[in-house]
């Protein structure tokens, strides 16, 4: 399956899903696209752009870690700390560098508040696009695949989706197997699923 | 004491820093698993987008920089913040070779707003991927394994 392709049916998987975002307490103005996620609420509130790490435990690298570190938001409203899973792209991908460019930035953000789960009692973020304070033009947090394939430069010039391509994923299914449990163990259950 | 009031003049405001906390020593075990497939449900229920059904998914999102966590036994996920020997969480070479692997480790333990942070400083012990969740899911998402001949 191709790329875009498989971003569609991922959509489309999402969008056709059985539950409806729910109004939550930040939903007011927002125009985040709906993903049919669990627990999943529109979110638009304005925050800082924190390096987590320094957030919680006080190691504070200038530059938020350059894109080493997993990256939080500050949210203006309550001052709790929200954890961002992930950007705009329905392709694997997280939101570092999207909102590294706003280390410590004051920030609008819009997105989707997800998740329900009772032994993990907290929302994550989806962000989907991002303003700095004060500003009127929103960018989209999708800056992920441009980024790889500047790390990837060999690898982007490939068809297929960044995924499918990734020389260190390869690597790793090429030693473990899609499953992980091994060549033989994946060559016998690649013959099952495609018999 | 002015000597003293100057000097802390200069100092940064400590209002501007965030609170550090020193956090708690802890020994985990669990598996170590994409976060965001985890919480969102997008590929289905919690217990399809862990071990072996999706592995493969769960290295694409790890390479993708999607937070790793570490599933407990009693279903608490302690988000990954550092790596022992790795400087990098979002994508690093060591996060990604232990995706799905079921592992114990040492570090710290933080939690604020209803989520565990932890900062791995050893990995006692890695026990491998031994939670074969294909032979009740296949694979998930189906597409991760290509037709042979593609």
């Amino acid at each position: 399956m191709s790329g875009p392709r498989i971003a569609a049916a991922l959509l489309a998987a999402t969008l056709n899903g059985p539950a409806a975002a729910q109004e939550g307490a930040f939903s007011a103005g927002s125009q985040a696209e709906e993903w049919s996620l669990v627990g999943e609420e529109k979110a638009l509130f304005s925050a800082r752009v924190v390096d987590i790490l320094c957030e919680i435990a006080g190691d504070c690298p200038a530059d938020c870690g350059a894109g080493a570190r997993q990256l939080g938001l500050v949210r203006d409203a309550d001052g709790a700390l929200v954890a961002v899973l992930k950007n705009g792209q329905p392709l694997f991908n997280g939101a570092v560098d999207d909102l590294l460019p706003y280390c410590n930035a004051a920030v609008e953000v819009d997105g989707l508040l997800i998740g329900d789960d009772a032994a993990n009692p907290a929302k994550f973020y989806q962000v989907q696009r991002i303003r700095r304070a004060g500003e009127a033009e929103w960018s989209k947090a999708n800056r992920w695949t441009q980024a790889w394939a500047e790390r990837n430069p060999e690898a982007a010039t490939l068809p297929g989706p960044w995924f499918r391509k990734d020389p260190r994923v390869q690597a790793l299914i090429a030693r473990e197997g899609y499953l992980g449990l091994g060549l033989e163990t994946d060559a016998a259950f690649i013959e099952y699923l495609f018999p | 004491m002015r000597r003293l009031l100057v000097t802390l003049a200069m100092l940064p405001s400590l209002a501007a820093l965030p609170a550090a906390a020193a956090g708690e020593r802890v020994r985990l075990t669990g598996e170590a698993i994409d976060t965001w497939c985890y919480f969102s449900g997008v590929m289905g229920g919690t217990d399809s987008v862990v071990g072996s059904a999706h592995h493969t998914c769960a290295l694409w999102c790890a390479a993708g920089g999607i937070p790793v966590g570490l599933l407990a036994d009693d279903g608490a996920v302690y988000m990954v913040l550092k790596w022992e020997g790795d400087a990098s969480v979002t994508g690093g070479d060591a996060v990604l070779e232990v995706q799905s692997d079921r592992l114990v480790v040492d570090g710290v333990l933080h939690a604020r707003d209803g989520v565990n942070y932890v900062i791995v400083d050893r990995v006692v012990e890695n026990l491998g991927l031994v939670n074969l969740t294909h032979q009740d899911y296949d694979v998930v998402p189906p597409f991760a394994i290509e037709a042979p001949g593609k």
